[in-house]
């Protein structure tokens, strides 16, 4: 956490302060290549690399798209109906976000009150650990029975993928904050409230951003298997299934592919708010 | 906030704890008695474990005694805690990572309103963060600072409550020669500024010689005081005074009573 913890290029930012013998090691840091855009082209260049070899690899040995269509097949099928897929996703990223944000409440509920007391937290755990054991993919049409067609049911698989790596990492945050701090703001009797939102909070922060990343991804995967339960004739995991029992390809491709590029934008924007919001934290400290 | 000098702050009588570990219990203090006056710098010196951080957290209100009174404004130290009158410096800078230098001073007197110590005004937040030579790194977060800058941050912040006592646990202990012997000169130069009553936790023999009006030597298992010694150097202390016969005087008075009160109460003898 103190400056002198960090890599020597990102403790040459630090300016010097006066009469404290330390100095800026702009010197010994040496030459620091552009990272900007490079910190933009890696991720693109891995994605393309993946789709130039897949390309090649469906063009060279001739396998019929029934099996495994090109990239630039499944990419123009999409361009033709981009409103289906538009539509579609919408459907199913509105699924996963409410389920995410449904899962994102009553997780930071759930471990605020085990943070505070070691009762509820010994009360807690085995449902904790029984929703984490129960196949919830196999619940989904129990869901469907009880919701009927409304969006409830994948609401309740998304949110339940993405409520148990919330709570426990939650937990951890809430819980191991500083002695020394959590002492000092007790010498001056804060208030549970208080140190609740001025110190564990804040604190659990990164390691809330660490699991968000995954279970943004998570989230649509569990919106997507309660889909394919049906309860309603709309979403891409709804739309796959049926290209598949329909024989529709291009469709089904072209829903996977849409899937998997939501999960990646999703994520990236996890990433992107994490650098605004985590700036104090070490876990950033290379992108200064 | 000035106290008449002589008006004793903190009084202890026969104070103890004692930690409960499932069937047996652990004494960490025993028979504390202790008085301290408005004003006074009071160091308390022993060895590792001795119970000095457990002393100072009785004192102030974070840890209740087992045993015995103790009185710090007529009053319990709790009560003393919920009124706001402790400023703690602990021994790591346990800043704020996530609030700037400035955060980190704004937000303890913001905290616990009740206690009718409203927030400090701008005017003296920037003053103190120049005091401590802070100003350029004001809007700095902590994490970009060394270590001997948190510290003088962690300081800053605890005067910022402008407490009438002062509760410091080794707090230069982990940093350099050098930077904590700037530390100790600022440590006076701003308590000077105000009346506070300042307990501080040490294990440095010259440390405790140089801030101190007196030493309270403990010994270990449990925690006693084996003797106090006085420090009539005169204030204010200056850079140099280490050099002086005075000081050498003191330190090894200090020494004697350590090695004195250790051999004693252990029971084992140095010499075969």
């Amino acid at each position: 956490m103190t400056a002198t913890d960090q890599s020597p290029h990102t403790t040459g930012s630090v300016p010097a302060p006066p009469g404290d013998g330390y100095e800026s090691e702009d010197e010994l840091a040496g030459w620091v290549p552009p990272r900007q855009p490079i910190r933009l082209l890696a991720p693109l260049l891995g994605l393309l690399i993946v789709s130039v070899v897949w390309e090649t690899y469906v063009r060279i040995t001739g396998v019929s798209p029934l099996v495994l269509p090109a990239p630039s097949r499944i990419v123009r099928h999409i361009a033709s109906d981009p409103g289906f897929y538009l539509s579609h996703g919408w459907v199913t990223l509105w699924e996963a976000m409410a389920g995410l944000v449904l899962a994102l409440v009553l997780a930071l509920a759930v471990a605020t009150v085990m943070a505070h007391s070691r009762f509820a937290e010994r009360a807690t755990m085995p449902v904790i650990v029984l929703i984490q054991s129960t196949p919830v993919a196999v619940l989904a049409p129990v869901f469907l029975l009880w919701f009927g067609f409304s969006p409830w049911p994948r609401i309740l698989v998304a949110m339940l993928f993405t409520f148990v790596p919330l709570v426990s990492n939650a937990l951890t945050g809430l819980r191991s904050v500083d002695h020394d701090t959590l002492e000092v703001l007790r010498s001056v009797d804060a208030s549970k409230r208080e140190i609740f939102w001025h110190l564990r909070l804040p604190n659990a922060l990164p390691a809330l951003f660490a699991v968000g990343r995954i279970a943004m991804s998570l989230a649509l995967v569990g919106a997507v298997i309660g889909e394919m339960y049906g309860g309603s004739d709309s979403g891409l995991g709804r739309k796959a299934l049926q290209a598949i029992s329909r024989n529709l390809v291009d469709q089904l491709w072209g829903s996977v592919l849409a899937l998997a590029l939501m999960g990646v934008v999703l994520t990236l924007g996890v990433m992107a708010l994490e650098q605004r919001v985590l700036r104090w934290h070490s876990s950033q400290s290379h992108l200064d | 906030m000035h106290a008449t000098l002589e008006s004793p702050v903190v009084v202890a009588e026969k104070v103890g704890v004692s930690f409960r570990d499932r069937s047996h219990s652990i004494r960490a203090l025993a028979n504390i008695d202790l008085t301290i006056n408005a004003g006074e710098l009071v160091s308390v010196i022993g060895p590792s474990g001795c119970g000095k951080s457990t002393l100072l957290r009785v004192l102030g209100g974070l840890l209740p005694p087992t045993q015995g009174t103790l009185r710090v404004w007529g009053d319990a130290p709790e009560k003393g805690r919920e009124a706001k009158r402790f400023g703690l410096v602990p021994q790591t800078p346990a800043l704020l990572p996530w609030r700037t230098v400035r955060e980190n001073l704004t937000l303890l007197p913001r905290l616990n309103r009740g206690a009718g110590r409203g927030p400090v005004g701008d005017e003296e937040i920037d003053r103190l963060i120049g005091a401590v030579g802070l100003a350029p790194f004001a809007d700095t977060l902590p994490g970009k600072l060394s270590g001997g800058m948190q510290q003088r941050v962690s300081l800053a912040r605890a005067f910022a409550l402008e407490p009438p006592v002062l509760l410091m646990d080794e707090p230069f202990a982990a940093l350099d020669e050098i930077t904590r012997s700037e530390m100790r000169f600022l440590l006076l130069k701003l308590w000077r500024e105000t009346s506070a009553t300042v307990v501080f936790v040490t294990h440095s023999i010259e440390e405790a010689v140089l801030l101190s009006d007196r030493v309270i030597v403990m010994t270990s298992s449990p925690g006693r005081v084996a003797c106090e010694i006085a420090v009539d150097l005169a204030r204010p202390r200056q850079q140099g005074l280490e050099d002086g016969d005075a000081f050498h005087h003191h330190t090894v008075e200090l020494r004697h009573a350590l090695q004195r009160s250790t051999t004693a109460f252990s029971g084992m003898d140095p010499s075969p």
